[in-house]
């Protein structure tokens, strides 16, 4: 971990402007969160409980409360941004880190979310479906929409504990021990706390009757008692000891939860209905110490790393240094060459092997046991040109070109055959042979040469395994000097092998009867070369 | 790179980010700005005209659009964020870097924008008679904000072609009123608008059966259509003119893949032919002929699908190399990061490789350097897939392509690494691409469990 660091373009803002930001929105969006889980949760319960209970459509809550579902869906939703932005400024190496040791359950949440998303709001909507058929899509849609935050949640334990990273991925990239308990725990508070504030939410603006609040209060209060359990629980599976600071925070929300508690003791008691303009301020007064003290936890952890993340990347960037403006002059340059014409792709598409005077001798030449072909001495066709230049040749280094249009090929092949001739038929002989010296290359052809080549030229049934395969002499030939060349010397890398121990003569006659072959009418443009 | 590496396996990043944008493209463009916006000239129309049938269409299209918009173009998009920030942390965090402002001004818009929607959906039928009129402002001022949203986003993803000067000054404005700005946003309106009376022409035909009201609101919709598709066409010419053309040269690869690029006529063919009959339908929706609108209206709507992806494909392909031209490149490596890590090696300062692997042997070497390098683009058994690219090429073949990889594919980044890595990576590559290795399609190159 010493060795990681954090992102080498500067934060846009001071660190204490990016931590408030982070807490006051991620405080706005937790409010959806909570109250689009609550909602969720509530309406799938009294649609069971209205079905079981028998009500008639028109009173059935469970409509009203999946009613509101679409505007915390879409403020959760649009609210979380700020949060996720803040939080990848603030403290990019670790929330990275957490979300890509748990990359494919962060992916998934997008499937999650659409799928719950589709599902509550069509429900919502008055679109009919058979109450089966409602009870099924309502619970897959509060099953995935409940996996969501418990992604989330074990997102930030992983960002929150670098120690256990590594424990982490020999693991199985699964959170495990202790650190699932924590999970565990984390997740499940705030799913009491989206029941309290949802059934709190709908207690004052879906309930219409004193029965319905009655029901919605017993959620209320049921979910407090629920928190109490699962913070106390939460509390003591914190992985570090919670300083002074968190702990007075924590004690506020507590304080909280007992003045809530209390007053809906005294509300029961007097059979009268809560007031709004006393339980908002006290929820508020729960949430935000809870908040603050989950974030006083986490800046423990984050502080200390962060800042020597912050130092590493002052130390990398020093020594990046230098080379930024060697970088930024070759971006330049690299902009100002357009692969449009066979020129620029040959210099620099091909060049490096078959090198810059396309005589087979490029620079990396020295690195292949085959070596690149002399361009310039190839005589061949249009479509066959084409047919090497998309397909490769199978067993060299020379790779497919498809990633250059038929447009890109053609002008590169217009320039080669500018340049190098390469569709003309091969040149006659440049000295002269004897009839003897032919009969007897004839001869060598038939028996040795044609074992491989085939009588035709075009490669014998034994030549199609080999890698990579003899060339198609009947369209496909090399200039009389080049082709010489290979007899005498063999084509390294391959099956030919050297001829040196024939003749001159008989080798030169062995260059005619191969560039004999070649069909006229194949040649691109029917060009004869003298 | 200082974060772990995942990959999608089998789809690869690339695609699967693209299955999300697309989708989220179609419904933000298609449906957020274009749809809304003829919903609240619809609901104007019937407010001026007195027409109930005006009114209802605009209502009913809205809380099919609003379920949608709200519930997959909203989730898509942030979808966008979320998948990059697995697959691409250095890429997404670095961006996030440059455009702080824009990005935490469009969450302002943004939240404005989710009110103003459903302020405007859930007031309908409360705000009537005298207080229409406030209703139908309630409407537009959605669409102010909507717009908002892509005059904002177009920035970043202009920068990410286009970055102008931002490389040498690094200077917010330059990076977002770079060069494609103003031509891009002017096109994604023009999308907007045209997919939008697609999918209006689309509602209106399955859900209205009263003939005088279709054929008038199939006129209305056929004007605009016809006027947004001109727009879309003139503007796609101007955006293609700012690219650079040593970008632009590959838009025809992006389209046609290696699949069809050696048939090259059938992407002027094929884009051609698939405007032309948009147009048709644009017409024939303004005489009034239903039964031609009919035919078309599906078609249509695969077709303006299609040129969504289509436009998205060229615009991220095109760019090849870079992630952020002139900082980083696509494998999410620094331009001057590269000579550093040729010199001194890439494994040396891979911490997730050195903490991980137990075994530095060919194989996890070879993969850690794959994943490092051709990751972001290739993958092992998928889509894209670098055993099947470098199948039939010799070792030593593969380890000279490695050294060129920039130069001979103008779109791929250079590998990064010392002589002797570009060696191991090459024997991996070999290896994977004899069949001699099998990995399956893995998601995670670390961890040394291959033999």
């Amino acid at each position: 971990m010493n060795s990681l660091f954090d992102i080498m373009l500067s934060k846009p803002l001071p660190d204490a402007w990016l931590r408030g930001l982070l807490f006051a929105s991620f405080t706005l969006h937790m409010v959806f969160v909570l109250l689009t889980l609550g909602t969720a949760i509530l309406s799938v319960y009294y649609f069971i409980d209205a079905r079981w209970t028998g009500k008639p459509e028109e009173l059935r809550m469970d409509k009203r409360i999946l009613k509101t579902f679409m505007a915390h869906k879409s403020l959760a939703v649009v609210l979380g941004v700020a949060p996720l932005l803040l939080i990848q400024i603030g403290f990019t190496v670790p929330f990275f880190t957490g979300v890509n040791l748990l990359a494919p359950l962060w992916m998934l949440v997008i499937v999650f979310l659409v799928v719950a998303f589709l599902s509550f709001d069509a429900l919502g909507h008055k679109m009919y479906v058979h109450p089966y058929l409602h009870l099924v899509f309502g619970i897959i849609a509060l099953l995935l929409l409940l996996a969501v935050p418990a992604v989330f949640v074990g997102i930030l334990v992983v960002a929150e504990n670098p120690e256990k990273w590594l424990t982490i991925i020999s693991s199985g990239y699964k959170l495990r021990g202790s650190l699932a308990l924590h999970w565990l725990f984390r997740y499940l508070h705030v799913l009491g706390a989206a029941v309290v504030f949802g059934a709190a939410f709908h207690y004052f603006f879906s309930a219409k009757d004193e029965t319905e609040k009655r029901s919605l209060l017993k959620w209320i209060i049921a979910g407090i008692l629920l928190q109490i359990i699962l913070g106390t629980t939460l509390y003591s599976s914190l992985l570090e000891k919670p300083d002074y600071i968190t702990n007075a925070s924590l004690f506020i929300g507590v304080v909280g939860v007992a003045l809530l508690l209390w007053i809906i003791y005294l509300n029961v008691g007097k059979k009268s209905t809560l007031d709004i303009r006393t339980v908002l301020p006290l929820l508020m007064l729960i949430l935000i110490p809870m908040l603050l003290a989950r974030q006083f936890i986490q800046y423990k952890k984050f502080l200390p790393l962060e800042k020597q993340l912050q130092a590493n990347a002052q130390a990398y960037q020093k020594e990046l240094q230098p080379y930024s403006q060697e970088a930024l002059n070759k971006y330049k340059d690299d902009l100002k060459v357009v692969y449009d014409n066979g020129e620029t792709i040959y210099s620099k598409s091909c060049a490096f092997c078959h090198g810059e005077k396309a005589d087979g001798i490029g620079p990396e030449a020295k690195n292949l046991t085959i070596p690149p072909e002399d361009i310039s001495a190839i005589r061949t066709t249009r479509t066959h040109l084409h047919k090497i230049l998309v397909e490769g040749v199978s067993g060299s280094a020379m790779p497919y070109f498809t990633f250059f249009d038929r447009y890109k090929i053609d002008s590169l092949i217009d320039y080669l055959d500018k340049k190098y001739h390469v569709l003309s038929l091969p040149e006659p002989l440049p000295v002269k042979i004897s009839d003897t010296a032919l009969q007897q290359a004839q001869k060598i052809y038939n028996e040795t040469c044609s074992g491989c080549h085939g009588m035709d030229g075009r490669g014998s049934a034994l030549s199609k395994g080999f890698q990579p395969q003899p060339p198609d002499f009947t369209v496909y030939s090399l200039s009389p000097k080049r082709a010489f060349d290979v007899i005498t010397k063999g084509y390294p890398g391959t099956a030919m092998p050297s001829f040196s121990n024939l003749p001159e003569e008989v080798r030169w006659s062995l260059v005619k009867i191969i560039n004999d072959k070649r069909i006229p009418e194949l040649t691109g443009r029917g060009k004869i070369r003298k | 790179m200082q974060f772990p590496i995942f990959q999608v396996p089998h789809l690869g990043n690339g695609m699967t980010i693209a299955l999300d944008a697309v989708l989220h493209v179609i419904i933000s463009h298609g449906l957020a700005i274009g749809a809304i916006t003829l919903i609240v000239i619809s609901e104007y129309m019937g407010f001026k005209k007195s027409s109930q049938d005006w009114e209802n269409f605009a209502k009913d299209f809205l809380k099919f659009t609003i379920i949608i918009t709200t519930g997959v173009g909203a989730v898509t998009g942030v979808g966008i964020w979320l998948i990059t920030s697995a697959l691409s942390p250095l890429g997404i965090g670095s961006m996030l870097r440059v455009f702080f402002w824009p990005w935490f001004i469009e969450w302002m818009i943004f939240t404005s924008e989710v009110i103003f929607l459903l302020l405007y959906y859930f007031t309908w039928d409360k705000w009537t008679s005298e207080r229409k009129k406030q209703h139908i402002y309630l409407g537009a001022g959605y669409t102010i904000f909507a717009l908002s949203s892509a005059f904002l986003i177009t920035g970043i993803l202009g920068f990410m072609l286009t970055s102008d000067g931002w490389p040498w000054d690094k200077s917010i404005l330059s990076a977002f009123f770079n060069p494609s700005y103003l031509p891009q946003l002017l096109l994604r309106i023009g999308i907007a608008l045209a997919l939008g009376t697609v999918f209006s022409v689309a509602f209106l035909l399955f859900t209205r059966r009263e003939s005088g009201f279709r054929k008038e609101a199939l006129n209305f919709f056929g004007k605009v259509a016809l006027l947004s598709l001109s727009a879309t066409v003139i503007f796609t010419w101007w955006y293609f003119s700012v690219v650079p053309s040593s970008f632009k040269t590959h838009a025809k690869f992006a389209a046609l893949t290696s699949h069809f690029s050696q048939q090259p006529e059938i992407f002027w063919i094929a884009n051609i032919t698939a405007a032309f009959l948009l147009f048709v339908l644009a017409l024939s929706a303004m005489r009034g002929s239903t039964l031609l609108v009919k035919i078309l209206i599906l078609p249509a709507i695969l077709i303006s699908m299609g040129f969504v992806s289509e436009f998205e494909r060229i615009r991220e392909f095109i760019r090849g190399p870079y992630l952020m031209p002139g900082y980083m490149y696509a494998n999410q490596v620094l331009l001057k990061e590269t000579p550093v890590l040729d010199k001194e090696g890439l494994l040396k300062n891979a911490y997730w490789y050195n903490s991980i692997t137990k075994r530095p042997d060919v194989v996890n070497q070879g993969a850690y350097l794959f994943a490092q390098n051709c990751s972001a683009c290739h993958t092992i058994g998928g889509i894209n897939d670098i055993a099947k690219r470098v199948q039939g090429r010799t070792e030593d073949g593969i380890f000279v392509i490695l050294g060129h990889t920039h130069d001979m594919v103008p779109f791929m980044p250079p590998f990064s690494g010392t002589e002797q890595e570009r060696r191991v990576m090459a024997s991996f590559l070999y290896k994977l691409s004899t069949g001699r290795l099998k990995m399956g399609a893995p998601s995670r190159f670390t961890p040394g469990r291959w033999e």
